[in-house]
Order: C-alpha cells, then structure tokens, then sequence
C-alpha cells in the first residue's frame, strides 16, 4: 500500500508539474492578450481552460461517461504493453494486435446472430485471441530466431493496418453501398450494453461495459502476477533472464505466452472498441492507443495498479480536452503536450524531486526497462 | 604528500556509515582499509574522493584544511580513484579512454590522438604497464582493463591512488601482477591506499592496515607482526574461524558421474577436453584452477544450462546428460552459481521470491498454477532464522542485502532442498569473512548428512580447505587428482600453471 | 472572432518545445508574428444574411492544419464568415473517439449547420444527425444512403477534371508515356487515376496517338499505390520508376506523397512535369512551382460555403451537393499549357458539362 501512494504521489507531482508547464504554454501561445499585454486575460484563458479540463473530465455524468469510454481501450491495451515489459520484451504492437483483435470481434459482431448474453462475450473473446494470435506471432519469431521483437512487432503494425485496408475491401466484411473500406455493422444484440442504457434518453452517454472487461481484465493481470506460477515465472524473466534459466524456466516459452498474453490484452481493446464505441471498423480503428499504451505503461510502471491509475488519467485528459477545446481556444493539442509532459517528468523523477524538493530517498528502486536489452 | 582525513562523520538515514574516523596516509607507502562489506570503507572513499560531503571532520592535504565539493577538487589535489566498477567505454580504445574527459585537440577541437597514444605510451613504459593504446577495451581481459583505469589515474597527476577492492575481479596471476605494479607506483613515489577485505593481500602488500568496523576505525595492525587470525577478529568482532575444521569424509555410492564431457564454444575452441571424474555421497571434490580455464562451462554443462557436445553426465546412474535443469533439480541437485548477481539471485524480487525461487512449483508453495504464498513466507522465515540471513523482513527486495547475506540466500536455497548433490562455483566469492565461515560450515554439515559435493573455486585456499580430494583443471582438461592434505599450496599452483611438480604424489591423467 | 487554430497548434507545439528544452526567445517572436499577420479574419458588418447562424466544423484526425480537405474545409467555413456574416467555430478531433463527443459538444452549442469532413466521421455524422433533427449536417468526401433528412453529402465528381487533365497532359507530352498514383487503393483516390487514363484514351481516340498510361488499368481498376498519405520518398522513388520507364508527367493523387514527386521532377531539370491534384500546386507548393503544368482542383470550400449558403438560405435537404465542372465543384488550373491545347480542354471540359462527351 505504501508502495502505491508512493508511485501515485510521484505521478500526481508530474501530473502538476506538466500542468504548470502547459499554463506557460497557454500564455506563452495565446498572442493576441500578450501583444496588448493583458495578462489578466491570458491567466483567465489558463483558469478556463483546466477549468473545462476538469470538468469535461470528472464534472457530471456524460464527462465521466467520457472519461470511462476513452480510458477502456487505453487500460487493456495498457496492460498489453506492461505485461510485456514485465517479462522483460518492449511491445511496440498495440496497434497491430488491437486491430487483430478488433476484426475477429467484428466478424463475430457481424456474423453471428445470437442472444447477447452469449454473442457479447463470444465476440470479446474472439478479439482476445484474434490480438493474442498476433501478437505469438512476435513472441515466436523471438524466441525461434531471435529477432527482436521491437523491430517485428512494429513491422506487424504495418502488416495488420494494410491487412485490416484490405479486409475492408472485400465484401466479407465492406459496408454495402459504401464506396471506402469501412466495415459493415455488427449485429445489434453484439453491442456492449451501454453503462448508463438504464437512463432514459440520454444518448449522449457513449460509455459502455467493455469499462468491466477492462477492469476485470486488470485483475486478472494482478492475479496473474502476484498469485500464480506463470506470473512469478514472467517476472522472474523480465527482471533477470539468466537467473530465471538458471531455475529452470523456459524463457522461450515464457516469451511467447508473454507475448500471446500481451495480444490478448490487446486484442479485447480493439474488441470494445468495436463492440462498444463504435459499432464498426475502420482503418483508424486503433488510431494513437497503441502508441498512448506504451505511455500508460510506462507511466503506471507496469503494475496493475499503475496501469490503472494511469489510464484513467490519461482517458480523462482525452475527455477533458475535448470540452476545454470547445470552451477555449485552446486547442486539444495541448493534451498531447501535456501527455508527454506527464511521461516526462516521471521518466525524470530527479527533475520533480527539484521542483517540489521532496525529501526522501528516490533512487531507482521503480521498476525500468529493460525491454531494449531483450 | 600527507592525507589526513580527521574526525570524519557520514551519516545515512538510520545508519552512521562513518563515525568520527581518523586515518592517515603519505606518498611511499601502502596503507591496507580492511573491514567487512558494508563497514564503511567504500563511504570513507566517497568522502575523500569529493562525492559525499561529511557531516563532521576534515580533510587535511599536507596540514592545510581542504573542502572537496567534487571528484575534480579531490584530483586537482593529487587524489586519484580506481574504482571496483571499472568506468570505460568498451568500444574505444585504450587511448580514447584514458583521454576521456580531458582529451588533447589539436586547432578546431579535433581530437588529437597522436598525442593521446603518446601519453599512454609514456605512462606505460615509466610504470611498467605493458599497455597497447590502440587495442580496444572490449577485447581486453579485466586485469589489463584495470591498468587502463590506473593510467588514466596516473595521467591526472595523482600523489595518492586509491584503489576500491582491487582483487575482486582479479585472477590469481593477475593479481600478482597487479601487486607489481603497486610496488612500481610506490618506488616512483606515489602513495597506495588498497581497499580489501582479503586479509592475505592486505598482509602481502601493505606497509599499514587500518581496520574499519561498523563505520569506525577498530585498530591498526603492522602486516610485519600481525596474523590473518587477528585482523579477522579486529574486522568481525569476535574470533573467526579461517581454516575448515571437519571429520574425515566417509565418501559412499557414487552420485556424480561424469564421462568424457566435451564441450566447445561458439568460436569452435574446445572448452573442456574428456574431462570425467566422480563425485561420492558424504565427500567434497573441489576443482581448483585459473579463471578461464573451463571451470565455468563445466558447471554450466553439468547443472543443464548448457549442451554437451560429447561425452555423458549421470546423476544417481541417470543419464541426465540432455536433461534440463528443472528435471535436474528434481533429481536431488542444488547449484550455487558462480554469478550471485547475474544468475543465482533476481535483486529486483524479494528475498522470499528469491528463496522460493528454484522450487516454486513444488506442492510445498503452489496448488497446480496458485501460488501459496503464505506457505512461501513461511519457509522463507525459517530459512532466514536457520541461515542467519541478517534482514529486518523477508519481504525486501534482495537488492538491499550486502554480498555475504545475498550468497547465504543462494546457499540456502539451495541447501535447504531435498538434495542429493550440490554444485558449488566460487561460493564465498567477494564476501567477507564471517559470512565465508558460516558458508563453509553449511557446506561440510551437508556433506557430513551424505551429500555429495562439488566446489569449483579459483580461490586455492578454499578448495584446498574444503575439499576431500582435489582436481585440477588446465585448458580445459582435469590434470591432476590429488589429497589436498598430503600436497603443498605450492605445487597445486605448479599444476594450475600447467606444469607438473618434482615432487609429485597422487595420480596425473 | 475565432482563431485560426491549427496555427495556434502549431505555435503551441513550438512554445512547447522551447519551454523544454529551454530554449526561449527568438522563436516565440517569430511566432508571433506570422500567427498575427494570419489573423485576417474579416469582422463583422451589420446586415449580412447569415448574421446569427453558427457554423461550425469538426475536423478528422488530420487536424485543421493538415494541408487537405480539413483545410480547405474551414477555408469554406472562413468564406461564409466573410461573405455571409456567420459564427464559425472550429473542433478539432485527436482520435476517432473524439468524433461523437465533438459532435455532441456542438449540437449543445446550438449550431445550425455542423459540417464533419472525410467519412470516417460517416457513422458519427448519422447519429447525430438523426438525434438533432432542427440541425442541419453536411459531410465532406462521403454521402449518406439511405438518406437522412438534415443531412447531406459533399461529394466531387474529380474524373470530370482529371479526365480533362488526362486529355491535357496525353496533348503535352513528349515521349508518348504519361504516368499517375494513388496514395490507398480507394475509391476517393482511385476515380482521380481512372478519369486521368480515360482521359488520356479519349486523346488517343480523338487524335490517333498511342499515348500510354502508367500506374493505372480502366479495366483492372487497380494500379500504383504509395500505401500512404505521408511519405515524400515513396512520392519521390514512385515518380522516378515512372519516369525511368518514360513517363514525362506524372499525376500523383495522395497529398503530400505527392511533394515528394514534385521535388524528383524539380530534380529532373524540366525533364518530368506534375499535374497537381486538389488544389492549384503550383501556388500551395512554392517551391516546386516551376514543374506543375496543371492541376486539378476538387473546390471543398466552394461546396462548404454552398452548404452554409443553403441554411443561412433556410434551405434544408437530404441532396447531395455534388461538384461537377457545371457548379464550379471540380475544375481545372492551368499553370503551363499552350493556349491551343488550353482552349481545346476548355472546350472538352464544356462538353463534360452539358454532357455531351461521357466520361
């Protein structure tokens, strides 16, 4: 427990830390109240702004609503990125396992007309092991030839977003009557249920329950790690490969279970996203979540916990964006900025332990990567 | 030159690492800082090198108060380190390295390295170095990679060099060498401070011994008079048992049994040539020989991590010679790896994980894919009492243990399993004395039980202690087999090197 | 007043930087100035038509600075400030997530007219649409089927111009072989590359020649593709095979692929020209000026300002707008062409028009 506030304190120091950098940026960009020199004005833009930041994120029903829709893909592929890391391989292949997961969902969506309570939790699990078949794909070429899986994964990236062009071209899977590959739509009982459906006429609350995949899909990370074999079995490779042969395990096994666990995670992002966002697919169907993934990783230091916390930070900078972008001229690039500042600043924990001098050892006791060293 | 360090005070959270130590050293002698890990000897350095402030005491060049902000400050007054972890870049050359940081350019900035090769060549014949600058530090063995770091020292004018344990890393003939080379550096008058917890070499080449226990300075000792039993005492605190007391074995049914091993690298060297030997219930067979010369690759072979290319590896008339080390370690084998650090611990996972490590999936810790950790603390709080592993709590990461405690982790794993056999490489390897002690005692009780035991060590005391009957290993080959009672220091040492005594006993191959 | 956004972003990004890697100064002034000498947004004047209507745009994932159709799309939005009067304001979307809420944002805004630009906002634009039936919709480059009643397609018939440009560079080049390619094998690409060749067949017909076609096939329908909207050395490396196979001038249809030929023909010494696609190149793109001899222009902001006109006019329809050479949607910009071959396209384009010639 002590471990936890100690990571999330660090995360929330960075969280302000950026937050003050970015009102730099705010005014720093807002020309025309720095030309006449009215600053009261540029600082009300910085007030507005997070303002609506906060309360697009956390303020009432639909930003919450909000901020849960656009945390759920980020948290399981997330957590595809941080079981990776945990077994010691860098997964650059969100994207390509999301979309994986994301077509197999789909072709159950579409296909299949069956009673929800069967055909919702088929479809998620076809995308689970749609993404998982991808992502073994560099779990093998890994453990058979070597070849490191930062290069492949981001290969198969490309491999499956001209695959996925592709199947959206072909009349398995092409909307009829639409010209550009988007794909046809699933069945309605395929949806995810809508988290607030019971609501009566707000459509406006785009949240569904692919949010309990997610969160169920996080404890079953934590249980995976913290009480099984296969988990001490990941770790104890992830941390010191030659000490986990030593004790006899099979660290290729273990680098392509990893890696088909890492694209199963992966896999059911792209299936919520399918069943529950958007009801279809398209090339940009995993747009920037695979990449935003390794962030949230990073950021939550892959532990469950972490992963958790730091999704739901960055879905609700997601949301909260939007609706500062819609109030302000401020424009929603300032989230990515804001993003990367986050990253940053806990990737550099000695530069907020400056600015906030906080007291205490820092060392380097967090989990690091060590993915590039394979 | 004089150094005094006065009244020096460095306090950590919860720890005094230095408490009110004085010591002194001047250019043309050799002092010897012994202590135990974790007693303060690499603090006091850090603080004399300018990378830890004191919180109390001085430091005093040639009488006059110096305050060292930075390891700059402390060269700039003469002061050079070489430090345990040697600090190059492999992929540059000798003389790329030694110019790091202060390299000569010629108009525009370009690097001059004309002038850097001349400057190693310089420093190297004056000191007897034998330095090649154009070879690249990757390629070097560690003994010469540590004279890079000693010019590079040199070349920033240091009076007084200190050097952070030395030996560790060292093989046997290296550090004769490198024992030369400190006596070079004395005769051209510069001053020694060797950091060491080897009370032998602190007894062959110090012209003073300092003491240091639990952050203080416990006694000197002149090297002239004093014993290794002394010192030993003065650094532990109580008296330490050095040599090995045990019962004659009583060796029983062969549980070991190797024949022919063959193994060979990637780059085709043969490693280790026909080597076959036995290993008995209740004996200890220790290896003794030079670093390199396939005792690593043997027990690599021999615990499953590596293939043999020829020849059969048998435990209790097994074949195992294609077995993993899982199938191994359910045939009663335990291995207490030459690497701590690399192989036998994860330091990232706790001391519990660590002990639980090679036998997780037991029935005693898991129910097929649940692990029962409640039942691994358990074990891991008597293994902890039993083996006197000196943490406050089990679950810590094994990275806040010092080396002693790290390696009783290992041995207690290791021990502590339903074994029939144990593989043991350089089991006391850098950790100090009283840890070395309880090692040894825990080796001879398992034997004692009906245990068969190997130890390979490139510390010929050790094997020569420990071991009831005593193999050589030269170029990978087993050359001699011999009764560690009845042959000399010397003449184990005239085989290790290769060559064959005069006066001969036990049998040759 | 709205802000040109897209420049604050990227403003924003550079501030961003400099704040970072602590390098502030110069480069914020010069910031400020350009962002301030593009701050030309017309006010307001009393009695416009359009006065009290909000407009408002949400941008796909390109962003409104993207050098393309979300550009040009606000570039409309920008004209029907300027000459109708209207509010405008402006949403950009980070990801595909942000499609609906953006939308919902601006149906509580009280916009009258939303316009969405690129169909991957098509499923989107519908609900929307069919949530908010007292607010009219229009979607750049996609089309509603079956139709909804307050919303409306912005399509463009670009083979009209590109067959004329394919008449055009078939009556301009030397060594008889005339290339062109696509960013991604779909439909918005492919009718660029289809209308360019028949235009190129209607030249032989007409006139007996034997000009060839690289990088497509009418009866295929399948031909060169980049496989991307964004690499300038896939542009740069497609154009030289083609020219090295003889091709003398090259249609590229995928954005700023497309630069990346531009610069190979500028590196060519005159050798190999470019027909520019979407918008004139020889003015969007400086630096390259001197190798575009045409280009073929797919007017969104005319068909945005069109679709804001109609509701400022209280006009609301499920018709698709459809630019064609007859509306001044689609058109052609000469930028080198002999005036007898100028007037003969002209004269062909005329005839795509009243429809006599079929593409």
């Amino acid at each position: 427990m002590t471990d936890l506030l100690k990571s999330l304190r660090y995360t929330l120091l960075a969280l302000l830390a950026s937050l003050l950098v970015g009102a730099v940026i705010i005014v720093v960009t807002d020309i025309d109240a720095l030309k006449v020199g009215d600053y009261g004005k540029a600082f009300t833009t910085v007030l507005t702004a997070y303002r609506s930041l906060f309360e697009g994120s956390f303020w009432g029903l639909r930003s919450i609503s909000n901020t849960i829709t656009g945390t759920t893909p980020l948290l399981l592929s997330g957590l595809a990125v941080s079981v990776a890391f945990k077994a010691g391989l860098f997964n650059i292949g969100a994207t390509g396992q999301m979309l994986a997961g994301g077509m197999t969902a789909l072709w159950v969506g579409f296909t299949m007309s069956g009673p929800g309570w069967l055909q919702v939790p088929l479809a998620v699990l076809a995308g689970a092991i749609g993404g998982a078949i991808f992502g073994g794909i560099a779990g093998v070429l890994k453990a058979r030839t070597g070849a490191h899986e930062v290069i492949t994964t981001i290969m198969l990236n490309s491999i499956a977003s001209f695959l996925v062009l592709w199947l959206l071209k072909t009349t398995l899977f092409q909307r009829e009557g639409r010209p550009d590959p988007i794909s046809k739509l699933i069945a309605d009982e395929a949806h995810l249920p809508r988290l607030f459906g019971f609501l009566e006429g707000r459509s406006d609350l785009v949240a569904h329950s692919g949010f309990f995949v997610a969160l169920l899909a996080t404890y079953g990370y934590w249980y995976l790690l913290k009480r099984t074999t296969l988990g001490f079995e990941l770790r104890a490779t992830g941390l010191n490969s030659d000490a986990a042969k030593y004790a006899g395990m099979k660290s290729k096994t273990l680098m392509v279970v990893a890696m088909l666990l890492a694209g199963g995670f992966a896999g059911m992002a792209g299936a919520t996203e399918v069943l529950g966002t958007y009801g279809y697919a398209s090339t940009s169907l995993a747009g920037n979540i695979g990449f935003d993934a390794i962030a949230v990783a990073l950021l939550g230091q892959s532990s469950p916990i972490g992963t958790l916390v730091s999704a739901l930070l960055f879905g609700a900078l997601q949301a909260g964006g939007r609706s500062m972008q819609a109030n302000t001229d401020v424009p929603v690039d300032l989230i990515i900025v804001l993003r990367a500042l986050i990253v940053m600043f806990v990737a550099a924990p000695l530069l907020v332990k400056a600015m906030f001098r906080v007291k205490s050892q820092f060392s380097a006791q967090g989990q690091t990567f060590r993915g590039w060293g394979g | 030159m004089k150094l005094e360090l006065r009244g020096i005070t460095k306090r950590f959270p919860g720890v005094v690492a230095n408490d009110s130590v004085n010591l002194s050293i001047a250019t043309g002698e050799v002092l010897a800082l012994v202590g135990e890990n974790g007693a303060g000897k690499s603090t006091l350095m850090n603080v004399l090198y300018g990378l830890y402030k004191a919180d109390e005491g001085e430091i005093l060049i040639d009488g006059a108060s110096k305050k060292f902000n930075s390891p700059a400050d402390a060269i700039a007054s003469g002061i050079g380190m070489v430090h345990q972890h040697f600090m190059l870049v492999p992929v540059f050359s000798v003389a790329e390295n030694v110019v790091l940081g202060s390299e000569p350019t010629r108009r525009l900035g370009a690097l001059d390295i004309e002038q850097a090769r001349k400057m190693v060549r310089d420093v190297s014949d004056r000191y007897n170095l034998n330095l090649d600058p154009d070879a690249i530090v990757e390629d070097l063995p560690v003994g010469v990679r540590q004279r890079v770091e000693i010019v590079k020292v040199l070349l920033r004018d240091a009076k007084i060099v200190v050097f952070d344990e030395p030996t560790a890393v060292l093989t046997p003939s290296e550090i004769l060498e490198f024992f030369e080379i400190v006596r070079t550096l004395i005769r051209s008058g510069k001053g020694v401070v060797f950091i060491t917890h080897k009370l032998k070499e602190a007894l062959t080449i110090a012209d003073r011994i300092n003491v240091l226990r639990r952050g203080k300075v416990v006694g000197d000792a002149d090297p002239k008079t004093a014993s290794e039993a002394q010192i030993a005492e003065m650094m532990v605190g109580r008296p330490v048992q050095l040599t090995v007391d045990k019962k004659p074995a009583d060796p029983k049914q062969v549980v070991l049994s190797v024949k022919d091993l063959s193994l060979i690298d990637p780059d085709g060297r043969t490693v280790v040539d026909q080597v076959s030997f036995e290993v008995r219930a209740g004996e200890i067979v220790g290896i003794a020989g030079v670093q390199g010369n396939g005792q690593t690759e043997l027990v690599e072979a021999l615990s499953g991590l590596r293939n043999a290319n020829s020849g059969v590896v048998e435990i209790d008339g097994k074949d195992v010679t294609k077995a993993s080390p899982r199938e191994r370690h359910s045939l009663g084998m335990g291995h207490v790896p030459e690497d701590r650090q690399r192989q036998g611990l994860i330091t990232g996972m706790s001391i519990t994980e660590n002990l639980v490590l090679t036998r997780y999936h037991d029935n005693e810790f898991c129910n097929g894919m649940k692990m029962r950790w409640s039942d691994a603390s358990k074990k891991a709080k008597e293994l902890v009492a039993n083996y006197d592993i000196r943490t406050s709590d089990p679950d810590q990461l094994a990275s806040t243990l010092s080396g002693g405690n790290q390696q009783k982790v290992i041995v207690a794993r290791e021990l502590s399993r339903k074994i029939g056999l144990v593989l043991a490489a350089q089991p006391t390897r850098g950790i100090d004395v009283g840890s070395i002690e309880y090692i040894h005692e825990q080796i001879v009780k398992e034997r004692d039980a009906g245990t068969a035991v190997l130890i390979v060590s490139t510390e010929l005391d050790e094997v020569m202690a420990l071991s009831d009957r005593l193999l050589v290993m030269y170029r990978g080959k087993i050359v001699a087999d011999l009764d560690p009672k009845k042959i000399s220091h010397m003449d184990v040492g005239l085989y290790m090197a290769g060559s064959r005594p005069e006066s001969a006993v036990g049998s040759h191959r | 007043m709205i802000k040109r956004k897209g420049l604050k972003s990227a403003a924003l990004a550079i501030a961003a930087f400099s704040l970072i890697a602590g390098a502030c100064g110069g480069s914020d002034s010069t910031v400020t100035e350009e962002t301030v000498t593009e701050e030309t947004t017309a006010e307001t004047t009393a009695a416009l038509p359009g006065e009290g209507i909000l407009a408002c745009q949400v941008t796909d994932t390109g962003g409104v600075d993207d050098k393309g159709f979300n550009q040009i799309s606000y570039k409309g939005m920008q004209d029907a400030e300027a000459t109708l009067g209207v509010t405008i304001d402006l949403l950009e979307s980070a990801s595909d997530a942000d499609y609906a809420p953006n939308l919902q944002n601006f149906a509580d805004k009280g916009c009258n007219i939303i316009v969405t630009v690129g169909f991957l906002l098509g499923d989107a634009t519908k609900a929307a649409a069919e949530a908010n039936p007292d607010k009219n919709y229009a979607i750049v480059d996609s089309a509603f089927d079956p139709p909804i009643a307050n919303a409306r397609g912005l399509v463009f018939s670009t083979d009209q111009p590109s067959f004329m440009a394919g008449y055009l560079a078939a009556g301009m080049t030397k060594t008889g072989v005339v290339g062109t390619f696509g960013g991604i094998n779909i439909p918005p690409v492919s009718i660029f590359m289809d209308g360019f060749a028949k235009g190129v067949a209607y030249y032989n017909a007409q006139k007996g020649t034997k000009v060839k076609v690289l990088g497509w096939d009418t009866e295929k329908k399948d031909g060169t593709f980049a496989g991307n909207f964004n690499s300038l050395d896939d542009g740069k490396n497609i154009a030289k095979s083609q020219a090295d196979e003889g091709a003398d001038i090259i249609f590229p249809v995928a954005g700023p692929v497309g630069l990346g030929s531009a610069q190979f023909a500028k590196e060519s010494g005159g050798k190999v020209k470019i027909i520019g696609v979407d918008v004139d190149m020889s003015i969007s793109n400086p630096d390259a000026a001197e190798v575009y001899i045409a280009s073929v222009l797919k007017n969104i902001d005319a068909a945005v300002l069109a679709a804001i006109t109609d509701t400022v006019n209280g006009v609301k329809t499920s018709d698709n707008y459809v630019g064609t050479l007859a509306n001044g949607g689609v058109g052609v910009a000469y930028t080198a062409v002999p005036a007898e071959l100028q007037a003969e396209v002209e004269a062909i384009g005329a005839g795509i028009a009243d429809g006599t010639i079929k593409i």
